[in-house]
């Protein structure tokens, strides 16, 4: 049977698409970005998170750890799972909500994703992606009702340095993907101290015909936390002010 | 020239300014607003009792006590507002009742002498000399049970009765079925002396007002204070005649009502006023603008449960005009409010949305939202025909009542089934084999021990609550009460009493990690659990018991072996309460829900296999325990609270916290339209919301006083979050930290 590494499932998510929404994060990205708030999604296999605050000294870990001081991310599950857990909201997705595949880089299980939005189709669920746009599979993206993409930084070199690829790659499969004809949302999270020309950006978006929203997402320090988690050390940007991000949403205008 | 919103605006501040020193006069009160105003300093009662025991019963005893209390009532009128009228105390506060008595009252040196005669009972509200029940004791403490002996209002009257005839015509029917049903004359007289002393509170209003237009300089308020002259002259005996005349009529009677038995049901606001509405609009003498106002000040008066929406006896639609009329109003004024809207698939889904964009707009905690179907169809159950079904609406904290015609008892009877469970466990110590299927077999086994004693008492309070208690003002709204000389304890057309149960999570969450965890899994043994619940999780191998034990998939998980209990202790429950005799066409009726009390409740039970430490409050209502997921689904929730209706008419809520980082535009709208209407599909009966601003939810927290106006639904009734205890205040603030 075909499985996937899952590293969470989320229900009731308000933050992830349009409508109430389950949201299935893949595990596994391409892209090493130096603010990222999913560090534990990289690694494509399961990994150990460490919290040792929640430790309580019991000298059994060998035994399995159940106070939430060890935890694996990630678990093997096969699509008839993940459809059971989608389908427990499937009465809540009538009014716009539906399924959200991120991660992590959902394409980097192409295949599987593949499989959950065929599942997902033939149940009537509405089905997005949140994606990097680093990996592009057109038999599998053309699919989709909607698509969450990503683009950070718009130099070629400040890309390389904080994301690790060519900017180039994305902005082709955007490209790719916008002649689909599918409703796509791009983002931009705001890094401050980073030259990422949000309003080459923006102009970038705005020649594209299907891109219905231009977001700007405020970086926030959660992943730090779950870096730390995982044993690395992942650097602190600043958290941008609202007055900041207020400011930001004027280039950021599409149409 | 001061116009509508100005004035508005002082009525909100007025009320601000009386939710502090309330709470400066009254300590922390874990309880409802009820639009109490704060106690004058010359404000006096001396309280006649006419029982050895140190109390008053009976209708002379209560009839002479609410003529003194409403008597020292001073008349309240502010020239802001377009009614007048408002309750500062109650009879129960004189009749040893530590759970509501105000600290002010507490401060009195006549009442500490009073107290100093209490029996052990904690309230004197019950005549313990003539109706003892020393013999259910014993086992109402065994199982934590909150026996419903003792207590009071929890049903509706049916307003159009007193509002067809006013208070002159009540008087004329007490005094003509007086005439006709010789023998009754303490009955009737003490109804008589009831509805005049009513009458003395208006007149002394007339006289307020009176006062008040010779001081007052500004037009537009002198002409405010006129028509209210004249309205409340008119309505002193007069049934009202227009939709002004309607609002302060109902106002003093929920003034009177209040002070006699703390009585918070109201009616189906929509449509009991509407042809006063319409007849004035008719007229040309009422416009919306006014309308509003005048629904805004009865709100402010005082948050009775009013339903608006739902459909009729024959399905159709009854949401009008003047729904989104009061939709507006309770907008305008923005305080605590318990407007409950009635779903059904017939209603105006835009009346609806209407309703759920005012839960995002003020985060306030209104509207909540019952559903038709379930509550019809499960009443039915009960062998009770449609329309009375239909009439069947929601007018209490968690609770449905037919007004006029039903003694339910709701919401004062319940039993603590955690407690239960505690007994279960203990027995199953001494059992060879255990199992999680033999502990249940031992829970059910006490449970209907518990069931029996606690109708018992519920039997006994019917019996003789007429002699205790009598309802003396709800009375004057019930159908067959003054025409038969008889209480409604005596002579309603249904005994369908609400028994409650409390504390499920905590039990399916503690099945269901015995169930993974011991059975399954075989992570531990019985004897273990026992050690671990006897040290209280002492100890770090205690400790790590206690870790396997609480992660384990709980109620709401979704699928979880804990859900899978939830629905059988749900089956059980309801099987046990339904076919526990009850004599003369009583019935009882099940239903999920622990009120404010988990807390209290918590204290009474020990150490639960679910990880819970003795005393830690039990889980509320419905609701599952906190962290029942790691991402807090309300989906997942709502699923799960879906799953464990009992099915005869009474609730078991969805009390939901809602991330209130979505906004309007967002499309917040449309993600709660989806949860309700998923709930309701699924056999869902009552959703109370609370979508709050996080910063300033924490900064009250930290400082009630910086947002005296902050209301919160704490469960079935709203609160001023300021002059909650701060243990309740930790209790709203997990509950929401958790919903994030």
């Amino acid at each position: 049977m075909q499985t996937g590494i899952i590293a969470d499932i989320q229900r009731s998510s308000v933050h992830d698409g349009p409508g109430l929404r389950t949201t299935v994060f893949f595990k596994g990205c391409p892209l090493h970005c130096a603010w990222c708030h999913n560090p534990e999604t990289i690694d494509p296999k399961p990994q150990l998170l460490e919290y040792p605050e929640k430790c309580i000294c019991c000298g059994m870990c060998s035994k399995g750890c159940f106070s939430g001081a060890k935890v694996i991310c990630g678990k093997e599950m096969s699509s008839d799972e993940v459809m059971e857990q989608i389908l427990h909201d499937k009465q809540y997705y009538v009014k716009g909500g539906g399924v959200t595949f991120s991660g992590g880089e959902p394409f980097m299980q192409a295949d599987f994703l593949n499989t959950l939005i065929d599942k997902c189709k033939s149940q009537g669920i509405h089905t997005a992606v949140e994606t990097s746009m680093a990996i592009y599979s057109e038999a599998v993206i053309s699919k989709l009702d909607l698509i969450m993409c990503d683009l950070k930084i718009w130099d070629k070199d400040i890309h390389r340095e904080y994301v690790g690829i060519d900017p180039g790659i994305i902005r082709a499969n955007i490209e790719k993907a916008d002649m689909l004809g599918i409703p796509i949302i791009l983002r931009t999270p705001v890094i401050p101290g980073i030259k990422q020309e949000i309003d080459k950006i923006s102009a970038f978006a705005k020649q594209l015909n299907n891109v219905i929203q231009y977001e700007l997402l405020p970086y926030h320090p959660l992943g730090t936390e779950k870096a730390k988690a995982m044993g690395i050390e992942q650097k602190e940007f600043k958290t941008p002010s609202n007055e900041y991000m207020e400011e930001l949403k004027k280039y950021a205008y599409i149409r | 020239m001061l116009t509508y919103a100005d004035r508005l605006k002082s009525m909100r501040e007025t009320k601000i300014r009386h939710t502090l020193e309330k709470r400066a006069q009254n300590g922390y009160t874990d309880l409802d607003d009820f639009g109490t105003v704060p106690i004058t300093k010359d404000y006096e009662v001396e309280p006649w009792y006419n029982s050895s025991n140190g109390s008053f019963y009976g209708y002379d005893g209560m009839c002479e006590n609410f003529v003194r209390v409403i008597g020292a009532h001073p008349a309240y009128v502010d020239p802001m507002e377009m009614l007048c009228g408002r309750w500062r105390d109650m009879l129960v506060n004189y009749r040893g009742d530590l759970h509501y008595m105000p600290d002010w009252l507490k401060k009195r040196p006549k009442t500490m002498e009073f107290m100093k005669t209490a029996t052990a009972q904690w309230s004197k509200r019950w005549d313990e000399q003539r109706f003892p029940y020393d013999d259910l004791k014993p086992l109402q403490k065994k199982y934590n049970i909150q026996t419903g002996i003792d207590g009071d209002a929890h049903f509706a009257c049916d307003y159009r009765i007193g509002l067809e005839s006013g208070f002159g015509g009540l008087l004329e029917k007490i005094r003509k079925y007086r005439d006709i049903n010789k023998g009754k004359e303490d009955f009737y007289n003490a109804e008589e002396r009831c509805v005049i002393a009513i009458c003395d509170f208006i007149q002394r209003h007339i006289d307020k007002i009176e006062e008040l237009i010779v001081s007052e300089t500004r037009p537009e308020i002198r002409e405010n204070l006129t028509k209210m002259l004249e309205v409340n002259k008119n309505i002193k005996l007069g049934a009202p005649k227009t939709f002004y005349e309607a609002c302060q009529w109902v106002a003093h009677f929920n003034c009177a009502s209040r002070i006699y038995t703390r009585d918070g049901a109201g009616f189906q606001l929509d449509v009991i006023l509407l042809p006063y509405y319409e007849n004035d609009v008719r007229n040309g003498i009422l416009d919306d603008e006014t309308a509003k106002f005048l629904i805004a000040n009865l709100l402010l008066i005082d948050p009775h449960y009013y339903q608006i929406s739902g459909v009729d006896e024959n399905d159709r639609d009854m949401t009008n005009h003047l729904s989104y009329l009061i939709l507006e109003a309770a907008d305008s004024i923005n305080i605590s409010c318990n407007l409950t809207v009635r779903v059904h698939e017939n209603c105006d889904r835009e009346f609806l949305r209407r309703a759920v964009y005012y839960l995002f707009k003020n985060k306030n905690g209104w509207p909540r939202f019952c559903n038709d179907k379930a509550l019809a169809e499960g009443y039915m159950r009960n062998g009770v025909d449609k329309k009375t079904a239909r009439e069947r609406i929601a007018v209490g904290c968690n609770w449905m009542c037919v007004p006029g015609k039903e003694f339910p008892m709701n919401d004062t009877v319940k039993i603590n089934i955690a407690k239960v469970f505690e007994h279960a466990l203990n027995d199953l110590k001494n059992e060879v084999v255990k199992s999680a299927e033999k502990l249940f077999e031992l829970y059910e086994k006490h449970l209907k021990i518990a069931a029996e004693v606690t109708a018992a008492g519920i039997n006994l309070h019917i019996d003789h609550c007429h002699d205790v208690t009598p309802e003396l003002i709800m009375n004057l709204m019930m159908h067959d009460t003054i025409e038969k000389g008889l209480d409604i304890s005596e002579c309603a057309k249904l005994y369908t009493v609400g028994v409650d149960g409390a504390g499920l999570a905590v039990v399916a969450d503690s099945l269901g990690a015995i169930s993974d965890r011991i059975e399954k899994e075989q992570l531990l043994g019985w004897d273990e659990l026992f050690g671990a619940l006897e040290s209280n999780f002492e100890g770090a191998k205690n400790e790590r018991i206690r870790a396997i034990m609480s992660s384990a998939p709980k109620y709401c998980g979704g699928g979880t072996e804990a859900d899978r209990w939830a629905i059988r202790l749900t089956e059980s429950f309801t099987k046990i309460i339904k076919s526990t005799p009850m004599p003369d066409g009583r019935t009882l009726v099940p239903g999920w829900f622990s009120w404010a009390r988990s807390i209290e409740y918590g204290t009474a039970v020990a150490a639960t296999p679910n990880g819970r430490k003795s005393c830690e409050p039990i889980s509320h209502g419905a609701n599952p325990n906190s962290g029942f997921r790691r991402d807090g689904a309300v989906t997942a929730q709502s699923n799960g609270i879906a799953s464990v209706q009992c099915g005869y008419g009474n609730s078991a809520p969805l009390q939901i916290e809602f991330d209130p980082k979505i906004t309007v535009e967002e499309g917040g709208i449309d993600a709660v339209l989806s949860l309700i209407e998923a709930h309701f599909e699924q056999g869902g009966t009552l959703i109370n919301i609370n979508i709050l601003d996080t910063e300033k939810l924490m900064e009250a927290h930290k400082n009630p006083e910086s947002h005296p106006d902050l209301v919160v639904r704490v469960t079935g009734f709203t609160a001023y979050f300021a002059s909650l205890s701060p243990k309740f205040r930790q209790l709203v603030v997990d509950r929401f930290l958790q919903g994030m």
